[in-house]
């Protein structure tokens, strides 16, 4: 009997817990999602980009980030492993930054902060030192070039970030790391691990105008090709913008071939030539996709290519532009194409220059775009304010290529010596003296849209892995060159081989105020002292209080029970 | 700052509570019946609150002190002290003292004022790691709030439920109790309108506190002199 009860008992208990498992559990997840995400400061944060070469891995391996920060200021010999060093642009000591990479000493994260002058789409007074831009330039490269094996990020200073590094660098040089209880700050990003990126597409966009033939005349006609490569690699991919690398070169061609579509829409104007107009992509790399490009293109076409301009960093030149060849300079289509060039400079009142180099064929570097084309034989020259060609994944879009240091002056001038030799050679009016795209005219260069096209790249971060099949801005400059040019098509190939590329570009930075676990103790002892203090006076005064009350009464009616 | 500090304020805020209940002789006398049953009452109270200040108050987007404003919440305030008559006079208790019926009563009272005011914002803000005073200051709110509503519940019975008072106290005993009431509108017209930061606001309410616990003592020991 007693066990039937017992086990009646024991099987109501059960249910009971049964159903108390669901409301456990809605409680559980009720807890959970109430999340602990109440930071005081949240400040968008770019990584290091992190790639390998061959397999070589470079730039920052990691991208999560949960440590106490710290400044320059700290006590020698202090343990930076679990922390997080914050460094402002103007303070940065590179030879500092290369002892601990090179030493491998390990840190906890870095965290760069860059002048607000710095941020893609700044609109506001403040011309940023040259200093400043050597710098960030040399720690870029640096930074570029080593593999880092704790994450780097780079921040733009706002008020917040300002008065956290103040507190910091205050409590380092106490001497107290995060153990004072206004002291400590604590960086947390929580992003996933970085992956790699799958299969990057480079995306090639070209437009191609066609001439006017001559009646009875059934030979190809010749074609002239404008290319610029439009995709950027610096740093922070999230923050390429390579307003001169190579968004001048990308305004300067839609500018050249705006006039020429209003010169060849009319039958009366058009010419001799077929233009075709490329906007290329894998420019940092080897120019890859100018390569792709032209393989893809028709034997015949490639053959009927007369000359083709590359334009590479038009932006902030002031009186001389060069023309970089691969072919000798005595060469007849070298020599014909220069001395346009020159004709046309002179009347504008500024200097070109010829500059040579040879392909060395067995390096596989590929200095400047036309030398894609002349390793197809096909004649190529490079317009560009540059002296000595880049290196490797360099002047591709870095921090300090800003909208501030480029001029729209330069560029329209890029664009008018182009515009106006091409057409010259077009029409056949070598030598003499016109102005076909005056100013003031019909014809002249637009400087507002060569203003505004500027101002979009140079807010629009274009590195190539990390731009998807349909981005907008591949959609928006194939819009535009559909206004301009008769057929446009888009050609999309994977970036091979050698490079790859990891995703997490981006993040966002929280940053918490928080007080030591002994802090925590204190309070603790404090409180439970009060809490005994409390529960003693209560007894006395109460206890006391009833017998002092009892006193001004008559005898009590009821027993006061003994504790 | 984690579940450390979440409960560090948690035995601030909830702590007295449980600490008046066993060092007085409620514990000893098992009031607890009372103390929910006051805290019933308060949460029935704070539902009505909250529906006449949704029905008569309008939201002002700023912090501007609006006098008007202000005197709707305290007269609203004052069903407050209704509920706290419902729940000295009208309730059923079981046979216990004067002296213990309003400790008990308050107790409930001010543990329930405590939970539905300060808990929610401690469980979501103390865990986080961001740290900040407020949780703190919160909790010794709690602590003045509970001697504030006992030296309340003190007062309102005298008030109700003792008959024959010396003449001379009754308008002492009045405005205490007042006072007492709106103290609410006085802590929002100093945060308001002097500028007052929140421990400046905690530290005059501590104060405060001490002072009318002590002035409802003295007048509870003054009206027990005459004899029943």
């Amino acid at each position: 009997m007693a066990e039937e009860k017992n086990s009646k008992q024991r099987h109501h208990r059960s249910m009971l817990l049964d159903s108390m498992y669901p409301v456990v559990a809605l409680m559980l997840v009720l807890v959970a999602c109430v999340e602990l995400c109440d930071a005081a400061t949240v400040v968008d944060v770019y990584r290091l980009i992190q790639y390998d070469i061959s397999g070589a891995p470079f730039g920052s391996r990691f991208s999560s980030l949960n440590h106490h920060a710290a400044s320059l200021s700290f006590q020698h010999g202090a343990d930076l492993s679990r922390s997080v060093l914050i460094l402002p642009l103007r303070e940065l000591d590179i030879a500092f930054v290369q002892d601990y990479i090179s030493q491998k000493q390990s840190l906890g994260g870095l965290l760069i902060l860059l002048p607000q002058t710095f941020r893609p789409g700044y609109i506001g007074g403040g011309e940023t030192q040259d200093g400043l831009r050597v710098l960030l330039a040399q720690l870029e490269k640096l930074l570029l070039h080593s593999n880092i094996p704790f994450p780097v990020y780079f921040a733009f200073e706002n008020e917040e970030t300002d008065a956290m590094l103040a507190d910091v660098k205050k409590n380092d040089a106490l001497g107290q790391q995060a153990t004072a209880t206004t002291g400590g700050y604590k960086l947390v990003i929580s992003v996933s691990e970085p992956r790699k990126i799958a299969s990057p597409t480079i995306t090639n966009i070209q437009g191609w105008l066609p001439g006017s033939r001559a009646d009875g005349d059934s030979n190809q006609l010749p074609t002239i090709a404008v290319v610029a490569s439009y995709d950027t690699f610096g740093a922070a991919p999230a923050l390429s913008v390579g307003s001169d690398s190579n968004g001048s070169g990308v305004v300067a061609l839609l500018e050249v071939a705006r006039l020429f579509s209003t010169l060849y829409s009319n039958p009366k104007t058009r010419g001799r030539y077929n233009l075709l107009f490329a906007l290329t992509s894998g420019g940092p790399y080897n120019y890859e996709g100018t390569q792709k490009w032209l393989k893809s293109l028709d034997q015949r076409m490639r053959e009927s290519i007369d000359y083709a301009i590359c334009l590479n960093s038009v932006g902030s030149w002031d009186n001389e532009l060069l023309v970089h060849v691969s072919k000798p300079p005595e060469n007849a289509y070298i020599k014909q194409i220069f001395e346009g060039f020159s004709n046309v400079a002179e009347d504008l009142g500024f200097q070109v220059s010829l500059k040579h180099k040879k392909i060395n064929i067995s390096n596989s570097r590929v200095a400047w775009e036309h030398e894609q084309f002349s390793r197809l034989r096909v004649t190529a020259a490079t317009v560009s304010e540059l002296l000595t060609p880049p290196e490797l994944l360099e002047s591709a879009g870095s921090l300090s290529d800003t909208r501030q240091h480029v001029n729209e002056d330069s560029i329209i001038k890029g664009v008018k010596l182009v515009a106006e030799s091409l057409a010259r050679h077009i029409y056949g009016h070598q030598g003499k003296d016109i102005q076909i795209f005056a100013d003031n005219s019909s014809l002249a260069v637009n400087r507002f849209y060569v203003k505004s096209w500027l101002d979009s790249l140079s807010q629009t971060p274009r590195v190539a892995p990390f731009l998807s099949k349909n981005e907008p801005l591949i959609m928006a400059l194939k819009k535009e060159l559909e206004d301009y040019t008769a057929e446009v098509s888009i050609q999309q190939e994977s970036l091979d081989g050698i490079f790859t590329f990891y995703d997490s570009t981006k993040a966002s930075l929280n940053i918490y105020q928080v007080a030591s676990v002994t802090f925590d103790l204190l309070l603790l002892l404090v409180l439970g002292s009060y809490l005994i203090m409390l529960f003693s006076f209560l007894v006395i005064t109460t206890r006391g209080l009833d017998d002092l009350i009892s006193i001004f009464r008559r005898p009590p009616s009821r027993k006061m029970k003994i504790a | 700052m984690t579940l450390f500090h979440f409960f560090n304020c948690a035995i601030l805020t909830f702590g007295p509570h449980a600490v008046y209940y066993s060092a007085t002789p409620l514990s000893e006398y098992d009031t607890l019946g009372t103390s929910v049953k006051a805290a019933v009452v308060y949460l029935a109270t704070a539902l009505v609150k909250l529906v006449c200040l949704a029905t008569f108050l309008q939201v002002s987007e700023t912090e501007v002190f609006d006098p008007y404003q202000e005197a709707l919440k305290a007269m609203i305030g004052f069903i407050d002290v209704a509920g706290l008559y419902f729940a000295l006079a009208q309730l059923t208790h079981r046979n216990i003292s004067q002296n213990h019926k309003f400790q008990a009563v308050g107790l409930g009272w001010a543990f329930a004022d405590s939970v539905l005011h300060r808990l929610a914002p401690l469980w979501v803000g103390a865990r986080g790691l961001e740290f900040t005073w407020d949780y703190v200051l919160q909790g010794l709110e709690a602590n003045a709030n509970l001697v504030f509503t006992i030296s309340l519940a003190a007062l309102g019975s005298l008030m109700w439920l003792r008959k024959n008072k010396p003449k001379t106290l009754i308008p002492i005993i009045y405005t205490c109790a007042v006072i007492i009431a709106t103290m609410p509108s006085i802590t929002s017209y100093l945060r308001r309108v002097m500028g007052w930061h929140f421990p400046k606001v905690v530290g005059f309410e501590l104060m405060t506190s001490l002072v009318m616990a002590f002035i409802s003592c003295q007048l509870f020991i003054l009206c027990q002199r005459p004899s029943l």
